[in-house]
This record gives structure tokens, sequence and C-alpha cells, in this order.
């Protein structure tokens, strides 16, 4: 849930950055600290473990400037993936804003996809939260392996599998190439401060 | 394709997952490619591309056991470890002391013990938090692989005056519990309630004083009533109840963290209306109370 600070006049928001292990979610945020220098307002904080997974979260935090008035502060979270740190997703999952899902591509993590998807409708619904209702978009990671020759899944494969039901904006991406990473993110964005100024009303 | 263009394109694909950390994926390529090469006559050098092979998937293993036998939780800096106090103290807006608590419970919660603990023994200052801290301070030291710290920490606590006989009791059963789950078989010393010291207690209390609680059941048996329990200890906005056991079937789906949007609260001056959310549940497993069971509901709004 944001933080509305009516006396400075300022939101600070908070967008999670959920998907299967080695899926690219770090990639995500170290990608947006490097490019999107002037809207980062803090050190990109990291806490990994052997081999560079995520061990509790990665953390970045952003300022977007004035909107309608408000100062908007946004904090960027991502979860590990991997499949044992359950409670930690759930924790950092607290009080979440909006969503980027970032999907792998690959052939193989197929199953992964579906099991993480499913992992966040219930993570959310322990939240009181609807993961049709909250702000969430789809990102389809690593299309740039194609070019390599490795079995990737189509984006109607993708789409098939995580969107039939959501119906969400969805992007294909290569965050290594830092390909569909902003657009992602500003719509991630976009809908959860529609969905802020709905629920804290300051812009009417 | 021929088979040779076959198996390059396999071990192509090993290695890329390698690359990325996908072990589970790049073994069954690596298995694949073995086993293409083991059943076709036409390839040369089997052995040794077969030793090849055999020497990626050991080294994959050794890997995949780095993996599951990483450090759980590494002891983080004191920056890392300000950042995730600062980070999940959800209420700061509204109340510094639950922020305080929410804090230290994430420390806990991030296997950052040695800190939580310094955090918790703050929040032992706190009358509506000393309970669910002084639980905490015990569960830290047993992460800690200190079971016999934990023990007499709880006997310093039921020698001294901190806290009420109720409150020691609630505490006690709850480590006898945790060692109970470790297979441990320490008994604690059980501390009798003065009259006088419950009187006492109960002024102290900065929430009213509730007597019954009122819990809308919402899966069956019994979905669509309110039953009624008496509440046997309360911190704060923290109510213990003992459930005998011949009513347990109507908690059984109640788990830690579930939530309760329309409660009802009996004082003896009022009844009303809140919200809460389950703080811990636990079956007791010695006393004259054995078999029955322990439910902490933390009330979140009135």
């Amino acid at each position: 849930m944001a933080i509305f600070n009516l006396k400075k006049r300022e939101i600070e928001c908070k967008v999670v950055y959920y998907g299967p292990g080695r899926g690219g979610k770090t990639t995500n945020l170290e990608y947006i600290f490097k490019t999107f220098r002037k809207q980062i307002t803090g050190e990109m904080v990291s806490i990994n473990t052997e081999g560079d997974r995520t061990l509790f979260f990665d953390f970045l935090p952003m300022g977007l400037g004035k909107i309608k008035g408000c100062e908007i502060k946004v904090q960027l979270y991502t979860v590990p993936g991997q499949v044992q740190y359950s409670s930690t997703r759930k924790l950092v999952l607290r009080g979440v804003d909006g969503i980027v899902f970032v999907a792998d591509s690959l052939a193989v993590r197929r199953d992964k996809n579906m099991l993480s998807l499913k992992d966040l409708q219930a993570n959310l619904k322990e939240y009181g939260l609807n993961i049709f209702k909250i702000p969430l978009v789809l990102q389809y990671n690593k299309r740039d392996l194609e070019e390599q020759g490795i079995p990737i899944m189509s984006v109607e494969q993708l789409d098939h599998d995580l969107n039939r039901q959501l119906k969400v904006p969805s992007f294909p991406g290569s965050a290594l190439k830092g390909d569909g990473i902003g657009v992602a993110l500003k719509e991630c964005m976009k809908l959860t401060l529609k969905s802020l100024q709905k629920e804290l009303k300051w812009a009417q | 394709m021929g088979d040779k263009e076959n198996i390059k394109r396999i071990l192509q694909e090993a290695e890329l997952y390698q690359g990325q950390g996908l072990l589970n994926e790049a073994r069954l390529k690596y298995d694949e490619a073995s086993d293409l090469v083991r059943n076709n006559p036409k390839i040369k050098n089997k052995e040794k591309i077969l030793a090849g092979l055999s020497k990626k998937i050991n080294l994959l293993e050794v890997d995949s056991q780095k993996v599951e036998k990483g450090p759980s939780s590494p002891e983080l800096s004191s920056k890392a470890q300000d950042l995730i106090q600062k980070l999940f103290s959800f209420s700061k807006e509204e109340s510094a002391e639950e922020a305080a608590l929410e804090g230290a419970l994430a420390l806990a919660r991030f296997g950052q013990f040695e800190r939580a603990l310094e955090e918790f023994d703050k929040l032992m200052a706190n009358d509506a938090h000393r309970v669910v801290a002084a639980k905490n301070i015990l569960r830290c030291h047993i992460a800690l692989d200190s079971e016999e710290t934990a023990a007499d920490k709880y006997e310093v606590w039921a020698k001294g005056d901190m806290f009420s006989a109720d409150q020691l009791e609630t505490i006690r059963i709850f480590l006898e519990q945790v060692f109970e789950n470790k297979g441990l078989k320490r008994k604690l010393t059980v501390v009798q309630a003065p009259a006088e010291a419950v009187v006492e207690e109960k002024q102290d209390e900065e929430f009213i004083d509730i007597s019954a609680i009122g819990i809308p059941l919402e899966s069956e048996p019994g979905k669509g009533k309110v039953v009624e329990f008496d509440v046997n200890f309360q911190s704060g906005n923290l109510l213990s109840l003992i459930i005998s056991q011949k009513d347990g079937t109507l908690i059984e789906n109640l788990e830690v963290d579930s939530t309760f949007e329309d409660l009802q609260f009996y004082s003896p001056i009022a009844i009303f209306n809140g919200s809460g959310v389950v703080a811990a549940k636990s079956e007791i497993k010695s006393g004259p109370k054995q078999g029955d069971f322990c439910l902490d509901i933390k009330i979140t709004n009135t």
C-alpha cells in the first residue's frame, strides 16, 4: 500500500519484479539502474548468494518527479525466484502497488513460469489482493536467445500460457540488451499511478 | 540434421543453460547428449567424449550442491541490516512501536538473528509488545543453535517480575512446544499466578479489557456461525485463547496470518466489532491443558 504524505504532497509506492528463478528480474533492475540515472535516487542494493542468485531481494529507489502536484517516489524490488524462498517472496510482496512479472522465454522454463504466476496469485490472495485487479504487466524476457538458435517460446505461446485470462499488457524483452525494460516499467507505473489516483484521490 | 550437428546443438543449449545458472536444465541436456553419443555407432572416440561429458556433469553436480547448501542466511553488513529494518517497517506512518516490531521481525525472518536480538531486547521495554518480543528472543536464540540460552533466558524471566504469571505461562507453553518440535525434552518452571498480581496487571493494561471474543467461522464445520471463546490472557492488543480439544475442529482451518474482518469483542463495558489476525496457533503438549489449543489473535482494528 503506497504511503501518501499529505503534508509533503508526496507518494511513495512499491513495484515488485516477480517471476521464476534465473529469469532476469535482477538484470532488469541493473539495467534500470544504469540507464535511468536521472530518476535513480539511491544505490541499488542486492543481496545475493552462491551463483549470483537473489537471496532476499534487490532494491532500487527512484523518483519520478511531480505528477499532478505530487512528488512520486517509487521503490523497485525483486523477489528471490527459487521455490524454496517462498516466505521471503511473501514478505517482499507486502504492501505492493504494482507488479512486473518477468517470464522466461526459454522453452525449458515453461512450467516454471506458470508455477511462479500461480505462486504470485496465492501470495497476493494472502494479502487480500486479487491478481486480476492489481496493476500488473508481463515481460517475456530473453527474446535475444532466439538468434543463438536456443529454443524459446513464441510470444503467442507465452500469451496463451500466462495471459489468457489476465489480459494485461505484455512486452517481449531482453534484460541483457535492455530491450523492453523501460516500456514495461513505464506501463506498470502508468497502471499503478492510475490505480493510486483512484484509491488516494490525490489528483481529483 | 545429422547426428553430429544434433549433438552439437544439444551441447550448445547445455552450455547456455549452465551459463544462465539453470543447472537442472543443463544437466538434462548433457545427459541427452551422452545418450546420443553412447548409442551412435558412427561416432569415434566415444570413450573420450563420454569422459568429457561426465566431467561436465560432475562439475554441474558440485555447483548444484553449492547452491543447495549455500548459506541460507548470511550475516549482512549493518548497512544492509538497517535497510531491511527500514524497508519492512510497514506501520511507520501509524505507530513507531508497531514499526519497530515489524523491523525486528523482518531482521529475524532474513536470518539476521544477532541484530534482531538487539531490537527485540529494546522492545522488551514496551508493555504491549513484551510477550511477542520475548517469544522472538527465544526463537532467535534457538535459531542460533543455543537452546540452552533460550531455556536459561526463560528461567531468568520466571524468577523476575517483568512478566505476569499468565504471560510466563504463554511463553513457557511456546518454548516447550518449540523444544518438542525439535525433539528436545526440556521441562521449564511453571509459575503459579498469585491473585493480587493479576489485579495489578489488569490495572496496567492500556487496551480495554476483553473477556471474550466471537469468531465468525468461514469454513466447515460450522460455516457462517459465530463461536465465542473466553480470553485467557491479554497483552495489549494480543489476545490468547485456550481452546479445548473438543472444539479443535472449529479452528482446524485457521492458520497463522489468517485474517478476520468481523470479530466481536466482549468487554465488561461494551460489545464492539473489529478485525484481527491469527498471530500464533499451537497445540499444548504438556501440563493440565495437554491436547488443547493455544490461539493468539492480534486485534488490528476496532
